[in-house]
């Protein structure tokens, strides 16, 4: 018995197409991946179903029932969405938030005990460590995460939709979510998610269905279908090789080195370098302390340092105004908390920090409208109409904007930080190229990622981080997933008795 | 690091208000609760009460006092409570508001304070021992009299009320009363608020609206400062403009003859100084002292302008 | 490729109707301004008098410029509560040091300019040490700033007595000028609102400076991650309200010649409603000056009909300004995205 069907289902926002005919049918205990680029539809996809949207034409049913067109209905029904973004309150506590809205009672009072019970059970099964009384800005991102996931389950949905869900776990939590997500198929339940990993979509999922301009063109059982042919049928066009070749760096000066950078609670002792023309990498497990090394290298941390020089030349650390005079350039991860005022215009955010360090006291809007152009083209930042807010772009476009930014002060040393998270496969390829293109030009740039297939993909050399420290160096051959998992969880042997799975991410 | 000196200077702050606030073995305490200086009229009593206590000071010294002003009758309730539990003899009492302030100066009263009433009554009678008081009624009397005889064939004014209090709508009403069937007409009544910023705009609006006004009653001589500005800007003649309270930059102006201000009502806040006297003497020479004692409103002019001049005070 | 997203760049189309909307959202304020000098010109006929105007305007033009150094403070998601006590505390301590002063300065116009040379100086001394306090000192504004309201106002009591600190009456003529002066027929306070108006407006919308404010004010960490000197524009930003509050009481003393406690009493309150009025998100991020002046007339009119029209029991005046100024802030859309 069929548990959710679309028929023709369309949605415009005002005279731009988003979805057009989408026809679908998911099945109780079935896992489903919606696949596709940025702008293809697949969150406008995910918010009609859960109700947070209604579409501009066609119909849908659940359980052989016409389907619910609110979000309360949804919820009601047993439609559970899990955003991408957290709808979370960071002032109160960990069950407090997983029962949010649907507080447990024991008559007029609040059943507080019980709560936590539920929720400690359920974070335990997702492998989460969150204790139910801390507060929630208490803890980390990926803990967020999961404790978004338990909100989900603990409201015993029959079809959960999950935006992105393991964009920031860690590799052991994300195999855990995959167990729960198995347990909940085997009872029936039945899961949507959207994912740019594919390697994680090959793992978990029964099928995939491959959105293009607001189309399923391809919709097979995940087995039919290899990563290289799930992205071919996202871009539509045969896909290179998606890492560029690495250019091996001539004898080049030294750009950065640094000795024992120490900030309390994040980083002990760390050291690294990194030449011009030379790609970095910086691997670890998330909360190493890779973040907070480099945002504390560029003044934005109180940090303590033994040695650090900048082109041969030794200095104190710089606060965040020298940094960017000095041509060291942080590109955060946090793109919407700390990188672009989301509120404002693309051509207020391109020139932005230019604009902080140049002398003119008076803003040229004209010469500001030619550079957003020119940036638009040349960064292929695919947006309708020009002066939209940054808030309106797609994941992918907003990093392609806090590029376009970041490279306008025309850096030489340039530290990207978790550069492709939430990008489609078509524009990671794109920034690829443009980090490739970087290190030719002789600039020494410096890669942090949680994925390690980026990190070998594109790095000459890799420095891993474990609890706060630099553990190690891989140069040439060592240059490999293994022998950076074994430096980031600190393995001495060959053999490990912990369990990963197939070809995806450690 | 600097919270930390943040913290420690407060907690010394507090210690030291703690320290201040023990009293010395005296005879006699008498606490003083008057309103906070927020206006002309509450700063000379301040002003006044101060220099009083003083002088009783010097010439008592076996006996304490204790003045504490508040901005809100609230703020003088809970006043009131701590002066209670700092067993005072006498209490002194100028009440922000009649009714708020009744229960604690009860409570008081029944734990044998001796207590003073001043300027503002209570919402209960006979709770006081002693009464010294302005005499609200003949404020208003006095103004309509003032017009009355100014103006014997009749004249239109404009009026501007105080703050909203029962002081206000006790002086209003006996102005009003003593109009009753006389040629004087009012135009209009707007609040001033007894302040010169609010006086000087309603006047300038006065004036826009009424093309002939013979005469203003300010309410007080703040506001009646905003109102001479006012007129002097607009360049109109002939308005009279009476303010109240005996502000002395006013008196003055009476003194030295004006065309604008030849009047004021006595109300000042001098008349703390009889009620502080007569408690001091109560605690200090054992003279037993009840009673209403009701200081008259009378109309000031030039020919008595200088018995009421007092150009140190700051009122 | 995607036709979704289409790449040329510069189509209207769905633009065409966001700006009409945008256009209607910023006129909001002075919508609300028109409507109610209608409402004004209909209840009573002195209103559009041209001494009228002159009058509201003239008034207005004291918590006006305050209130314009207040739109720089509330766009860096600033706020300060002190102005009004420093008003008068500005305007008190002018008032002493010119009566001193004659001796040095005489009685003319190197008097009065060494009494505004003073209250700027003393103004922004004030803001400065609120900035410091709340951006280095890391003390919630509003924390700073309520202490130093009760601070300033303390002082200005207690230099004064309680009493009013008044100016000598031989300085009167000099500086009468000030506030009642006009030049070109146009009230002295007017041109002086108008001319700080037009070069605050400037160097928000113009200069870097005014864009790093803004900044600062929509997200303090990406403005910090994009090289911008916070604490150094925060900190500014309350200079430039102290110099702004120096200002309006240079304007201020002149009309009744002094200041007393009650001087600049609920200013704090009308200057930030002005603002909130005239479109300044409270949140930060967004700052209109016009919009601000706007306000400000708009608080200066409601008074004023009432005053002129006998219509409305005084006793509802409140009741009727906070009703007025409920709706101007609803004909405004919601600016939550800063």
């Amino acid at each position: 018995m069929v548990l959710l069907t679309l028929s023709e289902i369309a949605k415009s926002y005002g005279p731009v197409p988003v979805l057009k005919s989408i026809n679908l049918e998911v099945e109780p205990g079935e896992v489903l991946a919606l696949v596709g680029e940025n702008g293809a539809g697949k969150s406008t996809l995910m918010r009609i179903i859960a109700g947070l949207a209604a579409p501009s034409s066609g119909a849908a049913t659940f359980q052989q029932r016409k389907a619910p067109t609110t979000l309360v209905d949804a919820e009601q029904a047993g439609i559970i969405m899990v955003h991408q973004e957290f709808c979370l309150a960071p002032h109160l506590t960990v069950s407090e938030n997983v029962f949010l809205g649907r507080e447990l009672c024991k008559g007029p009072f609040t059943d507080r005990s019980k709560m936590e019970r539920l929720a400690r059970e359920i974070l335990k099964q997702l492998g989460s460590s969150a204790a139910p009384r801390s507060k929630l800005r208490d803890l980390r991102v990926s803990d967020w995460q999961m404790i978004e996931l338990a909100k989900a389950f603990a409201r015993d949905p029959s079809i959960i939709l999950m935006d992105e869900p393991t964009a920031v776990l860690s590799g052991a939590e994300a195999a855990r979510l995959f167990d729960k997500v198995r347990e909940f198929r085997a009872a029936g339940g039945s899961v949507i998610f959207t994912s740019h990993r594919l390697d994680e979509v090959k793992e978990i999922a029964d099928r995939v269905a491959v959105l293009t301009d607001g189309q399923i063109v391809r919709l097979e059982l995940a087995s039919n279908l290899t990563e290289a042919q799930m992205a071919e049928a996202m871009v539509g066009r045969p896909l290179a090789e998606i890492y560029p070749h690495k250019v091996v760096a001539t004898a080049a000066s030294e750009a950065v080195s640094v000795e024992a950078l120490t900030t309390p609670g994040f980083v002990t002792n760390a050291s690294f370098s990194v030449k011009q023309g030379e790609i970095l990498g910086v691997a670890g497990l998330v909360g190493s302390g890779r973040t907070e090394l480099f945002e504390a290298l560029c003044g934005l941390r109180p940090a303590t340092c033994r040695k650090f020089s900048l082109n041969g030349r030794g200095r104190k650390l710089p606060n965040p105004r020298e940094a960017w005079q000095l041509g060291l350039a942080y590109l955060t991860e946090d793109r919407k908390g700390k990188g672009l005022l989301l509120g404002k215009g693309l051509d207020v955010n391109l020139a932005l920090t230019r604009g902080a360090l140049n002398g003119s006291a008076w803003i040229n809007k004209k010469s500001e409208r030619e550079s957003l152009i020119e940036a638009i083209s040349g960064y292929d930042i695919r947006t309708g109409r020009v002066d939209v807010t940054a808030g309106a772009l797609s994941g992918g476009n907003q990093q392609k904007v806090l590029i376009a930014k970041t490279l306008a002060t025309n850096p030489g040393v340039i530290i990207f930080d978790e550069p492709t998270r939430g990008v489609d496969i078509g524009a990671k390829q794109q920034i690829y190229e443009i980090i490739a293109r970087l290190a030719a030009q002789g600039k020494a740039i410096i890669v942090v990622s949680s994925e390690m297939q980026e990190v070998v993909g594109l790095a000459h050399r890799v420095v891993v981080m474990r609890k706060g420290e630099t553990v190690g160096e891989l140069v040439g051959d060592r240059v490999n997933e293994s022998e950076i998992i074994k430096l980031a969880m600190g393995i001495q042997e060959e053999k490990s008795n912990v369990r990963y799975f197939g070809n995806a991410r450690r | 690091m600097f919270s930390k000196i943040r913290n420690l200077v407060a907690a010394g702050g507090l210690v030291l208000a703690t320290m201040s606030g023990s009293a010395l073995a005296a005879d006699a305490t008498i606490g003083i609760s008057i309103p906070a200086a927020d206006h002309g009229w509450t700063g000379g009593l301040v002003y006044h009460t101060k220099r009083t206590v003083e002088a009783m000071k010097k010439a008592f010294p076996n006996i304490d006092f204790v003045v504490v002003t508040s901005s809100s009758a609230t703020q003088q309730v809970n006043d009131i409570e701590d002066l209670i539990s700092r067993k005072i003899n006498g209490l002194i009492v100028l009440p922000q508001e009649s009714d708020p302030l009744t229960e604690p100066v009860k409570a008081a009263k029944a734990k044998g304070v001796f207590i003073t009433v001043v300027d503002r009554g209570l919402a209960e009678k006979n709770i006081e021992d002693l009464y010294v008081g302005g005499d609200n009624p003949q404020y208003g009397t006095a103004a309509a009299e003032y017009f009355k005889k100014k103006f014997p064939d009749g004249a239109k004014i404009v009026v501007m009320r105080g703050i909203p209090t029962a002081i206000d709508n006790i002086r209003i009403e006996a102005f009003q009363n003593a109009l009753k069937d006389s040629k004087i007409e009012v135009l209009d009544m707007q609040y001033a608020n007894w302040n010169p910023d609010k006086g000087f705009e309603v006047m300038q609006d006065y004036l826009q609206r009424f093309p002939k006004i013979d005469g203003v009653w300010a309410g007080d001589d703040d506001a009646a400062l905003g109102a001479i500005e006012a007129i002097k800007q607009a360049d109109r003649k002939g308005v009279a403009v009476l303010g109240g309270s005996g502000m002395n930059k006013v008196i003055k102006l009476v003194k030295d003859g004006n065309d604008m201000v030849d009047a004021d009502i006595f109300y000042p806040p001098t008349l703390i100084i009889p009620a502080i006297e007569l408690v001091t003497m109560k605690f200090a020479t054992q003279a037993p002292i009840n009673g209403r004692y009701v200081l008259g409103s009378p109309l000031i002019t030039k020919d008595n302008a200088s018995e009421y001049y007092f150009p140190d005070a700051p009122y | 490729m995607s036709d979704i997203s289409a790449t040329h760049v510069g189509s209207t189309g769905a633009t065409g109707d966001k700006k009409a909307l945008k256009l209607v959202e910023a006129a909001g304020p002075l919508l609300a301004l028109i409507i109610l000098m209608i409402i004004g010109s209909l209840m009573s006929s002195s209103f559009l008098g041209a001494e009228n105007l002159s009058n509201v305007f003239t008034r207005s033009a004291i918590i006006g410029i305050i209130a314009i150094g207040a739109t720089f403070v509330i766009t860096a998601d600033g706020l300060d509560l002190s102005v009004g006590s420093l008003s008068a505390l500005v305007a008190g301590v002018a008032i002493m040091v010119m009566n001193k002063a004659t001796g040095s300065f005489g009685t003319g116009w190197l008097l009065v300019a060494a009494g505004i040379v003073f209250s700027l100086l003393l103004g922004a001394a004030a803001g400065f040490f609120n900035g410091a306090m709340i951006v280095k000192g890391r003390v919630e504004a509003f924390i700073v700033t309520l202490g130093t309201m009760g601070v300033f106002r303390s002082v200005l009591t207690w230099l004064s007595d309680g009493g009013s600190i008044s100016l000598d009456f031989s300085l009167r003529d000099a500086v009468r000028p000030i506030y009642y002066g006009s030049v070109g027929g146009i009230a002295v306070p007017i041109l002086v609102l108008i001319a700080i108006a037009v070069t605050a407006e400037i160097v928000l919308r113009r200069t870097r400076f005014g864009r790093h404010v803004a900044a600062i004010g929509s997200n303090r960490h990406v403005a910090l991650y994009s090289a911008i000197p916070v604490d150094r524009v925060r900190i500014l930003t309350y200079v430039i309200q102290g110099l702004c509050v120096g200002i309006a009481s240079v304007i201020y003393v002149p009309r009744l010649g002094a200041a007393t406690p009650s001087t600049g009493l609920m200013w704090e309150l009308e200057a930030i409603a002005s603002v909130i009025i005239g479109g300044t998100a409270l949140g930060g991020g967004f700052g209109r000056v016009w919009g601000t002046v706007v306000g400000v007339l708009i608080l200066g009119f409601i008074s004023n009909i009432l005053n002129l029209t006998g219509f409305i029991s005084p006793y509802l005046n409140g009741a009727v300004q906070g009703a007025i100024i409920v709706i101007a802030v609803l004909l405004q859309r919601d600016r939550s995205q800063g």
